[in-house]
């Protein structure tokens, strides 16, 4: 444990006095450690200037113009649509999951970056890591070799299908590891080719809280038996599990289901409805009789009571593309937060499908105090989401801002390490220490 | 096991408080469902049922979510429900529920009260909206959720409706995070000496994933930018594409495009001025010039020969599987990720494997079959609170067990 705990309110956070080192990359790895560090572990992110690691500060070190802009969209842009001087330091995915980590830089593809690595892992309470085993491995990042620098270690590996297995060396994101585990194939649009399946990444979510929760039950296993601890979390395993009833339809009954889009397996109506204006849409779902009289009145229209199509569950089911276009006509005159509040007000789950200005501007998240405003000096100021949950008794300090690459260069090598100016400037030297990609 | 000194009252319901507890127990909780006398969990009377016939004990959506549970009846509307609930939790270090904000209150057992009875029980809320807010009396399930929180408005093709994710998955995520920082706060409160109340709301978790939303949020920050679903392929080399026996869904765009071109044996291209520079293969009209040669290519070989391919050059991607080939899958198969687990009334099932694994010396716990309903109220009340048997046959006569 660190013994310069801060006093401050950050010190009654439960992970506080917790030293974490971060070697994650892309997604669910960066979001499992901004858990920790949010809930008060010092999470060290240890990079490298010599090697870009993709898709993690953007997908390109220095992206070229048109493909800023066209990527501006994504989750993966930049400020104004400018990359800036240094656009490690300005790409949205990263800054978004950075907040409250810290920055250190390190060459580890060399053996005196490998002993700095074992330095500070000595000093530590945990590494987390999601890398491709094989290429991770290299670097010296095994159970076998940090536990011998670290009997105390909490290391959390987080490979895509697993350290051992046939896919060892397979590299995915976390869509992929969706589609082999048959999330796509099931989402996908009842009545349109599967190429149109969406591909997102509710696996690299699960991803991240499965590791930030490996770490913490990791720590508490230490606590208990004083011994370091070793866990592996397989983020396309974690993830099988959210399609658990899938699995247990097939080993009880044989049964498979494809593209079923928006479709529930036995609830109707159970869809999204265009509403007024573009790209607007609302859900709307029937679970019971109460819910469909509620909605029936809504709409106005009681003669649907006793139309034989929608008599009971089963046969608005049977019937449920008539019924959709019978309320698609209802919405689509009308706007998206109309129709949810009305059908919420008789007990009927409603929602719009909420763009990002929706969620922003939403008066439920403003009234909790969900979203936090970050001063980022290369970036600007802007609004992040909240901690994944409120906790009564827990402060809630205000965020610090993503780091920089390599801005804790100095604390970690000199306060933290021990080395001399003499020593950091030789690591400056040779290319361990700086804040700078170098240009192709 | 990390957790296997804590004990966990569970009034959960349904799937999302369910699927928090199931995780506590996998890593080594006591988790005592308390369930209503009679039919006990709404979520036992969900398909899918063996032979899709109903039955208390035979919903594979109850069996899923309460491995390794003990499952004790009780109605706590009653005041020697109620009585006994506070018992129970005096000797928990968890309490986790998934009631409307306001109905604990109304069962006399809001947080000041287990506060006093324990003062250090976690008590863990699930809600949909959470437990204040303008919405928090609003209805919800995962696609409410999803909608609103989550990406929908970017999930599908542009020019068709957006797509939900599949099954429960927003739900789960809420119970996954449920139980992050059920965890969390069991650090602090043996940190503080006192528990404390976590208010976890599932549009919330949806809004914080990481499914593209938090990056997209800021890039409506930064811009002003508003994602839109996307047309078959928003970056080079990327999207589903058909195979010869299914689908496989490739991401190559500008990092692993040249893996991707000589994947596809088509190096001739990396000779020409659109592919030869990576500002040139950063171009955005490359998005649509490539699926003439990834397409002849990919029609032709299977997903096994698609995959084994990606893994050789490095070029990610996955194919379009089924959940039997998913347990089929060699991966899946090698490493014993699925368990097969015995069940009275169904009998040996497959299930879903740990999320994660602790590597020791001894293999982890094997998992216990969902509880039948009530199976082990006589234990723990007459067992632990110490009930006398007479009692607890009043208890039955009247319904309270």
């Amino acid at each position: 444990m660190r013994d310069d705990v801060p006093s401050t309110t950050e010190a009654r956070l439960p992970l506080a006095g917790v030293r974490v080192l971060d070697l994650t990359v892309v997604w669910a790895g960066p979001y499992a450690t901004m858990h920790l560090a949010d809930w008060g572990a010092e999470v060290i992110r240890v990079e490298s200037v010599r090697h870009f690691a993709s898709s993690t500060r953007g997908q390109l070190p220095y992206p070229p113009a048109p493909f800023v802009q066209a990527t501006a969209a994504g989750g993966m842009g930049y400020p104004y649509d400018e990359a800036g001087a240094r656009p490690w330091n300005r790409n949205a995915i990263f800054n978004a999951h950075g907040r409250n980590k810290r920055s250190m830089t390190v060459d580890l593809t060399r053996p005196e970056g490998r002993d700095v690595l074992h330095r500070l892992v000595a000093t530590s309470d945990a590494l987390i890591e999601n890398n491709l085993p094989p290429n991770i491995e290299k670097q010296g990042i095994t159970w076998e070799a940090l536990s011998a620098v670290n009997p105390q270690l909490v290391l959390v590996r987080m490979p895509a299908f697993g350290i051992e297995g046939p896919y060892r060396g397979y590299r995915t994101w976390g869509n992929h590891m969706e589609a082999l585990a048959g999330h796509p194939l099931i989402r996908a649009y009842p009545d349109l080719s599967p190429e149109y399946a969406p591909t997102g990444v509710p696996a690299d979510a699960a991803g991240g809280v499965a590791g930030a929760l490996a770490v913490v039950l990791g720590l508490r296993q230490r606590a208990k038996t004083g011994h370091g601890v070793f866990i592996e979390a397989a983020t396309a395993e974690n993830f099988v599990p959210f399609l658990g009833e899938f699995v247990m339809d097939y080993s009880l009954n044989g049964r498979t289901w494809e593209q079923m889009g928006n479709d529930h397996w036995w609830w109707a109506p159970h869809n999204v409805y265009r509403c007024d204006g573009a790209d607007r849409w609302v859900t709307l779902c029937v679970r019971n009789e109460d819910e469909w009289r509620a909605l029936l009145d809504a709409m106005r229209r009681p003669d649907l009571a006793t139309d034989r199509r929608f008599s009971d569950m089963a046969c608005r089911h049977e019937h449920r593309r008539e019924l959709d276009a019978l309320i698609g006509e209802w919405t689509a005159a009308r706007d998206a937060y109309w129709v949810m509040y009305r059908l919420q007000e008789r007990g009927v789950p409603a929602g719009v499908v909420m763009s990002e200005v929706d969620a922003l501007e939403s008066r439920h998240h403003a009234a909790r105090g969900f979203f936090r405003e970050i001063d980022h000096p290369e970036s600007g100021r802007y609004r992040h989401v909240g901690r994944l949950f409120q906790a009564s008794e827990t402060p809630h300090p205000p965020p610090r801002h993503a780091p920089l690459l390599g801005q804790d260069n100095e604390y970690v090598y000199k306060q933290l390490l021990g080395f001399t100016d003499e020593q950091y400037h030789e690591f400056e030297a040779s290319g361990h220490i700086g804040m700078d990609y170098p240009r192709e | 096991m990390p957790l296997d000194d804590v004990r966990v009252i569970d009034l959960t319901q349904g799937a999302m408080g369910p699927f928090c507890t199931r995780v506590l127990a996998d890593y080594g909780a006591d988790v005592i469902k308390i369930e209503p006398p009679g039919w006990g969990d709404p979520a036992r009377m969900l398909p899918p049922f063996l032979s899709d016939e109903p039955g208390l004990e035979r919903s594979g959506l109850f069996l899923f979510l309460n491995t390794s549970k003990r499952s004790v009846t009780l109605d706590v509307t009653t005041p020697r429900g109620r009585e006994l609930l506070l018992q129970l939790a005096r000797g928990a270090q968890v309490m986790v529920e998934s009631f409307k904000p306001g109905r604990l209150a109304e069962l006399g057992l809001d947080y000041a009260t287990l506060h006093a009875a324990n003062p250090r029980l976690v008590l863990t809320s699930i809600t949909n909206f959470g437990q204040h807010g303008p919405y928090a009396q609003f209805e919800a399930e995962s696609l409410t959720a999803y909608a609103m929180g989550g990406s929908m408005l970017q999930a599908g093709d542009i020019d068709h409706e957006p797509l939900k994710t599949a099954g429960r998955i927003t739900e789960y995520q809420a119970g996954l995070s449920a139980a992050l920082a059920t965890s969390l706060a069991l650090l602090g409160a043996e940190l503080r000496g006192s528990g404390e109340h976590l208010d976890v709301s599932l549009f919330e978790t949806a809004t914080h994933s990481i499914d593209s939303r938090l990056g997209r949020l800021l890039g409506y920050e930064h811009g002003g930018h508003i994602a839109k679903r996307q047309g078959l392929a928003s970056m080079v080399g990327s999207g589903v594409y058909p195979a010869s026996d299914g689908f496989f869904f490739f991401t190559a765009g500008v990092q692993y495009i040249v893996q991707m071109i000589r994947m596809i044996e088509h190096e001739e291209l990396l000779a020409q001025p659109e592919w030869s520079t990576a500002e040139a293969r950063a171009h955005p009209d490359r998005i649509a010039e490539f699926p003439q040669y990834l397409l002849p290519w990919s029609v032709t070989h299977t997903m096994a020969e698609i995959r084994e391919a990606c893994q050789e050059y490095g070029v990610l991607g996955g194919p379009l599987n089924t959940i039997p080939t998913l347990l089929a899958d060699a991966s899946f198969v090698e490493r014993r990720f699925f368990q097969q687990i015995e069940h009275p009334v169904v009998g040996t099932q497959t299930y879903p494997g740990f999320h994660f694994v602790l590597h020791r010396e001894e293999p982890m716990p094997g998992r216990r079959h969902a509880p039948l309903l009530g199976a082990d109220t006589e234990a723990v009340l007459c067992g632990e609170l110490h009930l006398g048997a007479a009692e607890l046959a009043t208890l039955r006569v009247e319904g309270v067990v």
